[in-house]
């Protein structure tokens, strides 16, 4: 699905407003084809760097490459985008509007009326094309907005809280197009404050804090970098058997009573207790019914890089959890 | 066609297709001949039908008074009216009459006499000035009889001659020494101002149109996604440009049926009224209530009418005129349209536009006040000054042109000089600050803060 070639890449960009630094040495690379998590609490500086990727603005220093090859102005033609901040005109039929977007993004008048129908087709809005957004909700022009993004078939789409505004059909309907878009050859930066969909389709992040890249790669080994030792153990006997099982090398996240005899207990393994040894101390003072690694969510992930603090013992049992084992 | 065309085409068809750019296409040029057939007909009317009531004290003025043709006047006598309480209460309970002229007995003594006009509903300074001019005239005649009546006949005789002479009335006839052509200085200017008047007006309607065209797009947050697809520098060229041409679209449209509609009017509903005899007659009346005296007025109104069609159809330059207008119309609308696109850029909406706008809005105003000041004294410093500074000169310069090219071509060609190389500066600051400016939200922007803007990268 991904090829190692990045289409998509910023080296080492600086960007200053007036005293305060917005970027600072930030580098990226997004893969062809795939789905880039650009995350980051508000202010962080992702908008300037989503900008700087528009040629909105200029990196002070800094180079952004597209394929291999500097950041131009034909580059417009290639790239979609979708900000945060999003509107329309108010008096404008929509249909026009969509076509006039398309237009500025280079595509000839009558092969965008034609594209734009399918997409309203598909959205089931093709009897809006004729209404202006006065009329619509507000969910209604957030896919207008999605479809002008995406109908000139840009290689990179980058997009900004693609789902606010979206009720949860509508979200899936628009994730599914996302995912279409990528399968079909696009490749997507989406920035993003919905940890469960960067979890669920992204394949690469990066996490900007303070104008620093303070986080990235593949989704899977970022999360295997924020796993600690911690172990979901099932087991059936007494709690009081398992807690005098092994003396030292761990320590009692959780313990939750299923039944009399039968309890789920988080466990924290430290000063390097390896997980067999430990599961040999415990094995003949209780039943094993089942043993789970603990692996982090991107929320977790997003808090404890962004505070830099360890989590709080609350936050560990998560029914998201994934189970591997 | 190149995105800034795509941009211009947008600007101009949402503009022109909307229902508010009809209807003031249309009544702009019903309105305008409408003002203009009512001043004349008011004109016209104004002096009509007032009848006047005249207590003459002295006895001996009202003879040659009541032979006035203006007005109707009637002698209190007529009405056994004997004082001047009488008189007021007369006029007071009477429709019939519109004014009470009371003339005192002292009136014929001093240099400086006083009488009084009664009223009902406040006559024009026409009417007065008329009526002072009459009563001047009657009270000459008493004391020129006076004089006569101590004299022999043929001393009589001489004087009388010799009053007439005296009262010869001169009229100056304008002529350029370039051309060796007559012209009315007064009424070209007039002319002139017009035009000015017209560019003041559409640089004010279609700057700020262009302002918060910015607005807008800035409220609404698209701008964001077309600075993606195009340059901020373009979008803005291509609202200004688009508005300007909507602009332009209006003026054509206001002439055409302004032409047509004057003309229809003229051959149909008002024949008499449109015709320039009489529209000669209005715009000089003034001049004509001052030369009325108790002889017949003799001022030759096919004359006067001759001369208003000569000034329309042979003085006036037409052809350089409308090509000066277009090009100070461009011109000024280009300098100001930038201006108020970077006001509207450093805003969020409307209401924070004013502590901007008053610095741009200032020198149209002022321009206005000097071309308004160039009808009466077209050749002074201030006037040739501001027909060259750039926020100035479209409108002032069209009324230099006005009262004739000759002699003025290098003066228009720096001035258009200075036109151009002034809007390309401030496209280029209005530039700036735009491309800064229509991204920050949420902050008041400062001169400071624009001046900074101008300096980003």
């Amino acid at each position: 699905m991904t090829s190692e070639t990045p289409i998509f890449e910023a080296k080492n960009i600086v960007k200053e407003y007036s005293g305060h630094r917005a970027l600072d040495n930030v580098s990226i690379k997004v893969p062809k084809q795939s789905i880039f998590g650009l995350l980051g609490p508000n202010g962080a500086g992702k908008t300037s760097l989503i900008r700087i990727i528009n040629q909105i603005t200029a990196p002070d220093s800094g180079e952004i490459l597209i394929d291999g090859k500097p950041l131009q102005r034909e580059h417009v033609s290639q790239i979609g985008y979708l900000p945060e901040e999003r509107g329309l005109y108010k008096k404008m039929k929509i249909g026009e509007q969509a076509v006039y977007l398309a237009q500025l993004k280079g595509m000839p008048k009558k092969q965008a009326k034609q594209e734009l129908m399918l997409w309203f087709k598909k959205f089931e809005i093709d009897t809006w094309w004729n209404k202006t957004v006065d009329e619509l909700s507000k969910g209604m022009a957030q896919k207008i907005q999605f479809i002008t993004t995406v109908v000139h078939r840009p290689q990179l789409l980058i997009l900004d809280e693609p789902f606010s505004g979206f009720d949860p059909i509508n979200t899936n309907l628009v994730k599914s197009e996302i995912l279409k878009l990528r399968d079909e050859g696009a490749t997507i930066i989406l920035s993003t404050h919905n940890m469960g969909s960067v979890e669920e389709i992204c394949d690469n992040i990066a996490l900007i804090n303070n104008s620093k890249k303070i986080l990235g790669g593949k989704v899977s080994d970022v999360k295997e970098q924020f796993s600690e030792e911690k172990y979901i153990i099932e087991f059936k006997g007494t709690g009081v058997a398992f807690a005098n099982a092994v003396w030292g090398g761990w320590e009692m996240v959780n313990n939750k009573q299923l039944g009399e005899h039968h309890a789920i207990a988080t466990i924290k393994l430290t000063g390097g207790t390896q997980l067999n040894d430990f599961l040999k101390g415990i094995i003949n003072a209780v039943e094993i019914q089942s043993v789970n690694k603990v692996i982090p969510d991107m929320n977790e992930i997003f808090i404890r890089a962004v505070e830099n603090e360890p989590i709080s013992k609350e936050e560990v049992v998560n029914e998201n959890t994934n189970q591997d084992g | 066609m190149g995105k800034i065309g795509l941009i211009i085409k947008r600007e101009y068809t949402t503009r022109v297709k909307k229902k508010s750019f009809l209807l003031m296409t249309i009544l702009g040029p019903i309105l305008m001949v409408g003002f203009l057939v009512g001043a004349i007909w008011l004109g016209q009317q104004e002096e009509k039908d007032l009848e006047i009531l005249v207590l003459d004290d002295t006895y001996v003025l009202s003879n040659t008074l009541l032979q006035s043709e203006k007005y109707h006047l009637t002698s209190s006598q007529d009405e056994g009216i004997e004082n001047i309480d009488d008189g007021k209460t007369f006029l007071k309970e009477n429709e019939q009459y519109d004014i009470f002229l009371y003339l005192p007995k002292n009136i014929i003594s001093g240099n400086a006499s006083v009488g009084k006009l009664f009223y009902k509903d406040a006559p024009s300074s026409n009417v007065q000035r008329h009526l002072e001019n009459v009563v001047d005239g009657s009270i000459e005649r008493f004391r020129l009889g006076k004089i006569k009546e101590s004299l022999n006949n043929e001393d009589a005789k001489k004087l009388e001659d010799l009053w007439v002479r005296l009262k010869n009335k001169v009229q100056l006839h304008t002529i350029d020494v370039v051309s060796n052509e007559e012209k009315n200085v007064g009424m070209r200017a007039g002319v002139g101002f017009i035009f000015g008047l017209m560019i003041y007006l559409f640089i004010f309607m279609y700057g700020i149109q262009v302002m918060k065209g910015v607005i807008e797009e800035k409220s609404n947050r698209i701008v964001e996604v077309i600075v993606s697809s195009v340059k901020p520098f373009e979008l803005m060229m291509g609202k200004i440009i688009g508005i300007m041409f909507v602009g332009l679209t209006q003026f054509i449209i206001w002439v055409m049926l302004s032409l047509a509609l004057t003309t229809t009017l003229s051959l149909t509903v008002f024949p008499d009224l449109m015709n320039p005899e009489n529209v000669a007659q209005t715009i000089q009346v003034e001049q004509v209530a001052v030369g009325v005296t108790v002889e017949p007025v003799n001022t030759d109104i096919t004359e006067t009418g001759k001369e208003f069609q000569d000034l329309i159809f042979n003085q006036i330059p037409w052809g350089l005129m409308i090509g000066l207008f277009i090009f100070y119309f461009i011109g000024g609308y280009l300098l100001y349209g930038s201006l108020l696109a970077a006001i509207g850029a450093a805003v969020d909406s409307e209401t924070d536009t004013q502590q901007f706008m008053l610095p741009v809005t200032a020198p149209l105003i002022f321009a206005y006040i000097v071309a308004a000041m160039a009808i009466e004294n077209p050749n002074s410093a201030a006037v040739e000054w501001c027909s060259q500074i750039p926020f100035t000169s479209p409108i002032v310069m069209l009324v230099r042109v006005s009262m004739g090219a000759e002699g003025l071509g290098w003066a228009i060609v720096l001035s258009m000089i200075l036109l151009i190389a002034a809007f390309i500066g401030t496209t280029w600051v209005a530039g700036r600050v735009y491309r800064t400016g229509i991204l920050m939200y949420g902050k008041k922007a400062s001169y400071k803060e624009m001046f900074k803007w101008l300096r980003h990268k």
